[in-house]
């Protein structure tokens, strides 16, 4: 069986000894690290939006960083995913930016676009502040829009770089939820990859395979 | 005495791998063209027409104003001098080569350069710091379909479109300017549209969507040239005035070189 995400012998940013990890499927994963810990490079690796200097990233087996460069785009359309920060587009309003990747990447019409958004923006709790900028918008109301963003197409995986920085605790186990993507009798119904610098202790029952980076060694943490 | 050789050399060499980036990303963004997939036309297009109500609609005011009092300027004193001179049929031909052609085109491109260029490149410097340009294509959206090619033909079409705008008013004040010197506006439109020939429209084309080109491609370029840091943003809207400024003035030299 092909794992959702293998990352095999990257060398992260200011370490140099590989790494070698593999995200399950139907499994949320947490990797931590301190603040430029080279930690924060894995989601990007993940996208091939950057190159680890050595090793290789497969997603559903395939290594996007020798994709073709249009083939590369089509394929992390697959994948949700949740930028540090939140990445939202400054000129559109909150919805506008949900409805962004099914405007540019799929066959439906605006129509079937705008109740789709109606419906994760509802789930993610800013169906009042769909009509607001990202400026206009507060610092958890952006990251649940960019969270319903990386939702969009409803992916088998999805990445989330630094998903709880700044967020109470109740804001971070809903978001997490609604990454998971319900429950099935494998385990969650996405699979999960996240990275950061620390997660609310009440998640963790939520996240069945956690790592922290100490000292260039990824330990797994019980 | 090497010192300052090696210095112009140096120069030379960055101005050079400067033109081969910006031609680079130039053909890179017309390959992308061939990518851009059916639903995101859609998306480009809401873009475009954004960027053209800024860049075309948004300018009009401007180019109104500088079209009309330069050609009023020029038309008074010309149909007084060469009234003098006895040569007035002159008026059609300066009215034609010197402002249809030459001016029209050169200030509207300035224009827009000084007022979109700029605001291109710090809109992009300041996605490209904020992070959106690599949300985008973390989310397999390809930057050069949103962020470019809509401003690319915005850009194009806006110039165009400016520089009609700017020649018909130039006529029109053109033709207030000589009443008020004694010249009947059937006389005006006479020798005006006498003088005007398909050479010249033909070059006014072919001049908007040169510069079109330009202002379209150096801002977007020193836009997303930019690495991260807020610094780089004004940094980005200078060279992109400099560089669009510069390349304009070159273009319309070489057209009065190789074309008139």
């Amino acid at each position: 069986m092909t794992e959702p995400l293998r990352f095999e012998g990257i060398a992260l940013p200011g370490h140099r000894s590989p790494v070698t990890l593999e995200v399950p499927e139907h499994r949320a994963m947490l990797v931590l690290g301190p603040e430029a810990s080279g930690v924060d490079a894995l989601p990007a690796y993940a996208l091939a939006l950057d190159r680890p200097v050595t090793g290789r990233v497969l997603v559903f087996g395939e290594d996007i960083a020798r994709l073709p460069r249009h083939s590369a785009l089509a394929f992390r359309r697959k994948v949700g995913y949740l930028p540090a920060g939140d990445g939202l587009i400054h000129n559109l309003s909150l919805q506008d930016n949900v409805a962004l990747p099914l405007r540019y990447g799929s066959d439906l019409s605006e129509r079937e676009i705008t109740g789709r958004v109606r419906i994760m923006l509802t789930l993610l709790r800013i169906a009042d502040a769909a009509a607001r900028r990202p400026a206009d918008a507060t610092e958890e109301q952006r990251r649940r829009a960019a969270l319903a963003r990386a939702l969009a197409f409803d992916p088998a995986l999805v990445i989330l770089a630094d998903p709880f920085d700044g967020l109470t605790h109740r804001a971070a186990a809903e978001m997490l939820e609604l990454a998971r993507g319900g429950e099935t009798g494998a385990g969650s119904r996405r699979t999960v990859f996240m990275t950061g610098q620390s997660a609310p202790q009440a998640l963790e029952p939520r996240i069945e395979v956690r790592y922290r980076l100490v000292k260039g060694e990824l330990q797994r943490l019980s | 005495m090497i010192a300052p050789v090696a210095k112009l050399g140096q120069g030379v060499a960055r101005s050079i791998a400067w033109l081969g980036a910006l031609a680079r990303f130039f053909f890179e963004t017309l390959v992308a063209a061939r990518w851009l997939p059916r639903a995101g036309r859609r998306v480009a297009f809401r873009v475009l027409l954004k960027q053209v109500w800024f860049t075309a609609l948004q300018a009009l005011p401007i180019i109104i104003v500088l079209s009309s009092i330069l050609s009023f300027l020029v038309i008074s004193q010309a149909t007084r001098e060469l009234g003098r001179l006895g040569a007035t049929e002159l008026l059609g031909r300066l009215m034609v080569v010197a402002i249809v052609r030459e001016l029209g085109p050169l200030i509207t491109a300035l224009a827009v350069a000084g007022r979109s260029g700029t605001a291109i490149a710090a809109e992009l410097a300041t996605n490209k710091v904020m992070g959106e340009v690599n949300a985008l294509e973390g989310m397999g959206i390809d930057p050069l379909h949103y962020h470019v090619l809509p401003r690319f033909g915005a850009v194009i079409l806006s110039v165009l479109g400016l520089i009609i705008v700017f020649d018909m008013t130039a006529i029109f004040s053109g033709m207030v300017a000589a009443g008020a010197n004694g010249m009947t506006g059937e006389r005006y439109f006479e020798i005006v549209l006498a003088s005007l020939t398909f050479h010249d429209v033909w070059l006014t084309v072919a001049k908007a969507l040169v510069f079109g080109v330009i202002v379209g491609t150096i801002p977007s370029f020193h836009g997303l040239a930019v690495h991260g840091s807020p610094t780089e943003i004004p940094v980005a809207a200078s060279q992109a005035a400099v560089g669009s400024i510069l390349a304009i003035f070159l273009c319309s030299g070489l057209f009065v070189l190789l074309l008139v």
